[in-house]
Parts: C-alpha cells; sequence; structure tokens
C-alpha cells in the first residue's frame, strides 16, 4: 500500500528546476494582494463577416459586418455592431406578364419595357446602415441580463430600437428560462412620396409614416441526457403603423382576358401579429454534432409557415476544422390578401398585394460550411456556400384569363457566400 | 438587587451549557471512503487518518477547474509539511485528456482517478469542481462548489484553522 | 386556439419528459464543449437571418430585436 504525499519526496513532476518555478510562483501569488489575483484580464474579440448574396437575374446583395467586443473577465461583456447593406437589381414589381411587349412605368415615373410573357420587374438600389450594441452580464451563478439598442438608416427606412433579456438557470443548470422582449420605433419616408394605397399612385404625400414593432419572447432549454439539449422558443411580434411596400403593384386585368390594362399601389392592413414556435436540438453523436430545429409561424394576416432546418457538424481531425453541410426546408402559405391581380370590373378589396414574398411559397437550401485556423494564427476562420431555390404558386388566387396560362411563381435560383474571421487579443 | 442576581444566574447557565450546546449542534458526519487508483498505486483515505486531507474533484474539460489547480499547488506547497494532503479526483471519462492535463499543468500533489464517478456520487459532487476538507478524525468539516479566487482566502483559513488542531 | 394548444404541448413533451433528472455534473464534458450551443456561430446566424426574413414572410424565432429594415 503506497502512498505518495504532496509535501516532497517524489514528486511526480520529476525535474527540480520546474519544482523551483512552481515554488517562485507560489511565493509570488502570496506577495500579489487578493483583488489583483482575483480578476481575469480583460480581453477583446473582433468577428468579421461578410456575404455576398446574388439572385439569378435579379437582386445582388453585399453585406460586410464588423462587431469589436470587449469580453470581461466574469463573463460580462460589452460589444458593438456595424453593418452596411449594398443592394441592387431588380425584384417583381407585382404586376402582371401579357402576352406581349409591356411598357411600364415604374415607381420611380421611368418607362421601362418588358418581354412577353416574363414577370415585369422593377429596378432598385439602396444601401443601409445599421449600427448595434449588447450589454451582457451574469449575475451570481444562476442569473444573466442582456441588453441591446439597435439604429439603422437606408434611403426610405430609419430604425431605432431596444432589446433585453433575462436567463435564468434551475436544477443545477439543466433548465434555462428565458424571457425577453424589444421595441422598435421605425419611420419609412418612400421615395418620391407615399401613394395612397390602391389607387393609381400619382397621388403621393410626403410624409414619414410610423410603425411601431414590440416583440415578446418566452423559452424554455433543457439538458436531457450527456449528450442531448433541446429548446423550445415562443415570440410574439406586434406591428403597427405603415405596414405596405410602397413601391409593389397590383394589376388590374380585364375581367375575362386576364389582360392587364392598369396598376394599382399595394395596400396592407395596418397591424400586424406573428407568432412563431421553434424547437431546437442539439445532439453530439461519437465526434459529430447534429443540429435541428422546426418553427412554425402564423400571423393575422392570414399566413402560416413550416420551416425545417439541419446541420451536421463534421469535426476533422484538426482543433477547430470542421465541416458542416446544412439542408433547409420551408413552406409558407399566402396572405388572406394576396392576389395575383386584380379584375378591373369589381370594386377593390379593402387589401391587397401581389407581392410574391406573401404568396404561397416553398424554399429549399444546400449549403455547406467549412471551419478552420491557419497554423498558430489566433484568427478562426468560416467559409459557407449556399444555394437556395425559391418557387411559388404558378397559379395563385386571382388569375384571370391568360395568366392562368402562365408561370407566375417561376423558380428563382440564389447562390450566397459568407466568409468570416474571428479573433481575440 | 433579585434581578441581577436572577440574570447572573442565567449568563451562568448559559456558559456553561454553550460547549454542550456548541457540540450537538456541530459534530461533523465521517467524510466517505474511497480506495482510488493513483498513477502509481492507491490512495486510500483511511490510511490518511491524523492527516488534514483536500478533496477536490476536478476534470479536464472543466474551466473552472485549471484555475484552481495553481491555488491547490500553493495550498500543498504551504501546508503540507505541517499535515495537509492534497488529493484531486479526476473525473474524465478519456484518461487520455486527464493525462495531457496533468502534463501540461505537473501539479505537485496527488492524483487519483474516479472515471466511474462512484466516489464523486459518494460526496454528492454537485458541480465542477467540488472541493471538500476532511479534518484529522476523518470528518466532513467544509465543502465548496465550483472555484472562484475571490473565495480563496477564506477557504485558506480554514485549512489552516484545520492543520494547527 | 385549441390547434395552438396542441401544437405547443407536443412541441413541449420532450423538455417535459425526464422530470426533474439532471445530467450529473461530471457527466457534462460533452456539454462543456464550444460546440455544444443552441447558436453557435452568431454572425452567421444573424447574417442567415436577415437573408431568409428579406425572401420570405416569416420572422426570427430566436431573438427579441426587431431587425429593423424595411424589407418585409
Amino acid at each position: 500500500m503506497q502512498l505518495e504525499t504532496s509535501s516532497g519526496g517524489a514528486a511526480p513532476t520529476g525535474s527540480p528546476a520546474l519544482r523551483d518555478r512552481l515554488h517562485k510562483a507560489a511565493i509570488a501569488l502570496l506577495l500579489l494582494p487578493a483583488t489583483a489575483r482575483a480578476e481575469s484580464t480583460p480581453a477583446n474579440q473582433v468577428d468579421f463577416t461578410a456575404l455576398y448574396y446574388g439572385e439569378q437575374g435579379r437582386t445582388q446583395v453585399y453585406e460586410p459586418v464588423v462587431r469589436v467586443t470587449r469580453l470581461f473577465g466574469d463573463g460580462q461583456f460589452l460589444s458593438a455592431q456595424l453593418a452596411v447593406d449594398v443592394i441592387t437589381g431588380a425584384s417583381p414589381s407585382g404586376a402582371l406578364p401579357t402576352g406581349t411587349v409591356q411598357t411600364i412605368t415604374s415607381a420611380s415615373g421611368r418607362l421601362r419595357t418588358v418581354p412577353a410573357g416574363a414577370i415585369p420587374t422593377a429596378n432598385f438600389q439602396d444601401r443601409r446602415f445599421a449600427l448595434d450594441g449588447d450589454w451582457h452580464r451574469p449575475w451570481g451563478k444562476l442569473f444573466s441580463t442582456t441588453i441591446g439598442v439597435h439604429a439603422s438608416r437606408e434611403r426610405d427606412y430609419q430604425s431605432l430600437g431596444v432589446n433585453g433579456k433575462i436567463t435564468a438557470d434551475l436544477l443545477q443548470h439543466s433548465i434555462t428560462l428565458t424571457a425577453g422582449g424589444g421595441y422598435s420605433d421605425d419611420s419609412v419616408f418612400p421615395l418620391g412620396g407615399t401613394p395612397i394605397g390602391l389607387s393609381d399612385g400619382t397621388a403621393v404625400s410626403d410624409q414619414k409614416n410610423p410603425k411601431r414593432v414590440s416583440v415578446l419572447l418566452f423559452g424554455v432549454s433543457r439538458v436531457l441526457t450527456r449528450r442531448w439539449m433541446m429548446s423550445l422558443d415562443a415570440t410574439r411580434t406586434a406591428e403597427r403603423g405603415y405596414l405596405t411596400e410602397p413601391y409593389k403593384v397590383i394589376s388590374l386585368m380585364e375581367p375575362f382576358s386576364g389582360v392587364p390594362i392598369a396598376q394599382v399601389t399595394d395596400k396592407r392592413p395596418s397591424t400586424r401579429t406573428r407568432n412563431s414556435a421553434l424547437l431546437s436540438s442539439v445532439y453530439h453523436l461519437a465526434n459529430d454534432i447534429a443540429y435541428t430545429s422546426y418553427r412554425y409561424y402564423w400571423d393575422t394576416w392570414g399566413i402560416q409557415s413550416s420551416t425545417l432546418d439541419v446541420r451536421y457538424r463534421h469535426r476533422l481531425a484538426s482543433d477547430d476544422w470542421y465541416l458542416e453541410p446544412h439542408l433547409r426546408f420551408y413552406r409558407q402559405s399566402a396572405a388572406d390578401f394576396f392576389t395575383a391581380g386584380l379584375s378591373s370590373a369589381l370594386a377593390p378589396p379593402d387589401f391587397a398585394t401581389s407581392d410574391y414574398r406573401l404568396g404561397q411559397l416553398a424554399t429549399m437550401t444546400l449549403g455547406t460550411t467549412f471551419g478552420f485556423r491557419l497554423g498558430a494564427s489566433p484568427a478562426l476562420w468560416t467559409v459557407r456556400a449556399e444555394y437556395i431555390r425559391q418557387a411559388g404558386d404558378s397559379s395563385p388566387p386571382g388569375a384571370l384569363g391568360v395568366q392562368r396560362t402562365f408561370d407566375l411563381s417561376p423558380p428563382i435560383n440564389t447562390f450566397t457566400m459568407v466568409i468570416g474571421t474571428s479573433f481575440k487579443f | 438587587m433579585s434581578g441581577k442576581v436572577v440574570s447572573t444566574g442565567v449568563l451562568l447557565l448559559l456558559s456553561l451549557a454553550a460547549p454542550a450546546l456548541r457540540g450537538a449542534a456541530a459534530d461533523p458526519p465521517l467524510a466517505a471512503p474511497f480506495d482510488l487508483p493513483t498513477s502509481t498505486g492507491h490512495v486510500v483515505l483511511d490510511s490518511l487518518r491524523t492527516k488534514v486531507v483536500l478533496v477536490d474533484f476536478w476534470a479536464s474539460w472543466c474551466a473552472p477547474c485549471r484555475q484552481s489547480f495553481p491555488w491547490m499547488s500553493t495550498m500543498a506547497e504551504r501546508y503540507g509539511p505541517r499535515g495537509l494532503v492534497v488529493v484531486a479526483i479526476n473525473l474524465d471519462k478519456q484518461r487520455w485528456q486527464a493525462e495531457r492535463f496533468l502534463r501540461e499543468l505537473a501539479p505537485p500533489f496527488l492524483v487519483a482517478f474516479d472515471p466511474a464517478g462512484k466516489t464523486a456520487t459518494a460526496f454528492d459532487v454537485r458541480a465542477m469542481p467540488s472541493s471538500y476538507l476532511i479534518n484529522r478524525s476523518g470528518q466532513l468539516v467544509f465543502a465548496h462548489r465550483g472555484f472562484d479566487p475571490k473565495d480563496t482566502n477564506a477557504f485558506e483559513s480554514r485549512i489552516a484553522e484545520e492543520v494547527l488542531k | 386556439m385549441k390547434r395552438v394548444l396542441r401544437l405547443s404541448l407536443a412541441l413541449a413533451l420532450p423538455l417535459l419528459a425526464g422530470g426533474c433528472a439532471t445530467v450529473r455534473p461530471w457527466d457534462r464534458d460533452l456539454l462543456a464543449e464550444k460546440e455544444m450551443s443552441f447558436n453557435p456561430c452568431p454572425m452567421l446566424h444573424a447574417i442567415d437571418e436577415h437573408v431568409y426574413f428579406s425572401k420570405e414572410a416569416s420572422m426570427g424565432g430566436q431573438d427579441a430585436s426587431g431587425g429593423g429594415c424595411g424589407c418585409n
């Protein structure tokens, strides 16, 4: 029965020089005042990401984002982020195709020609700047708070918001409860003035249209086994104010032929309540990790959607190197007031939109992310490439006559690429 | 006059009773016995009777455990000659991860291995790391969950107190 | 409303199962890895959310920040 004591004797460390160093370090620790020993040195972190987004024949977006975080030793951090969105290209205007070449007046008043059968689009460009700040602080071992502020500005839109959340750990950190909220005071001031909804768009008013958004969220997450944790998050968002897309139009068709003869502007209700329930799972296999989530969404405009997202992080030989394929399936139903177009013979409804983003949609994403670290460099890199395919209802409600022969929502292919880097200093 | 007599009497009675009261309220339980392998043999808690033992449950993946090792080394060096034995019980499921950690930190105290967590269960470990102070009679007199540099002074006072007994 | 309640219960069931059983502190080796998080890459996730928010009608799920752009 052998017993090793901790005081001298056969030390497992071996070299006397090392023990001497340890001894000196111990004395040094003794001499330091207690408070200096207590604080871990703060560190700084920089995260940089850049997105390239390209819709085939449509919109292109470049978005660089830079974030600087000051990490205090006790888990507290303060961060600031700047994002710039540069958007160019064309987007469906909401107008319907004809069997012939069409001449369209775009929202800014210019005349454009559109080939026969093609979905008419409108050119646009914009630049958006967004500034975000966050402060996160743990309270004891069980609680934490996060407070955030947001400010963004583009040519025709401004947003100012605050948000906050609290987390609480229960059952020896097996369960985490989260409660949060946010409030945003936005302003919409369309280029060329605000058109009256469901009108020919000539009468505009030069005003700033307010839009106020409140968000409430609750979440529960649970460690289920040594390898598996799940969470359920519910959010409720209430929007009030100017919720219309001022540049979108709806075609007025001849009742039987379906040939578009005029356009009216888009008009949406001034309130919208949105709900979502998100169930997420993180499961650690032998070496890889599987992330799955399902979100169900519904709102007071009649839209319901389901999203299934799966990521599989396959860890490679070196630390911090990984390959993560990604699959996402999305389905949404059309808004109550979504219509392909309006019949010129009928009285206009209260609200109407032909914006394909509020119509029936199915989106599929296939992508992969590659993470790595170069040699002994402190920077972590990620490169992500994704292919997104989106298609809608080729013959949505409201399509009359010749419109029924057209594919009013042909599939759109999009390619995105993100490069990111992160390092502490 | 009689008031003073009564109050003095009560005080006397209380001071006589106090040791008995203190003794009855604070009789710490014996620490759970263990017999665990080390890198060169075995460590048995019972054989450490008459020593003050600091038992610490740790694992290589636990960040505060890494922070606690230099402090435990200091305790071992400072109080070892006066009868303190530090036993750091490792709970890693994969031994090679613990050994990599030990190669890097090279602690001057005893390390034992409990991969199945049987001793951790016996000590009712609720957080990582967890430290337990056992007096010379084998009784568990102090327990601490987690590691926080702010708490080390109080912990060290407790160790010094037991070592000087 | 009933549909919402039934759906919520179905989704919450995996979380409620297991009662008060916890994973022991020394069994949390895998959970301690930094990738064991519901949002391991927050910057990339935010960009993703922005892309889909602009292309689709649905909104968020995990954040209380409104997003604040005139794109949906």
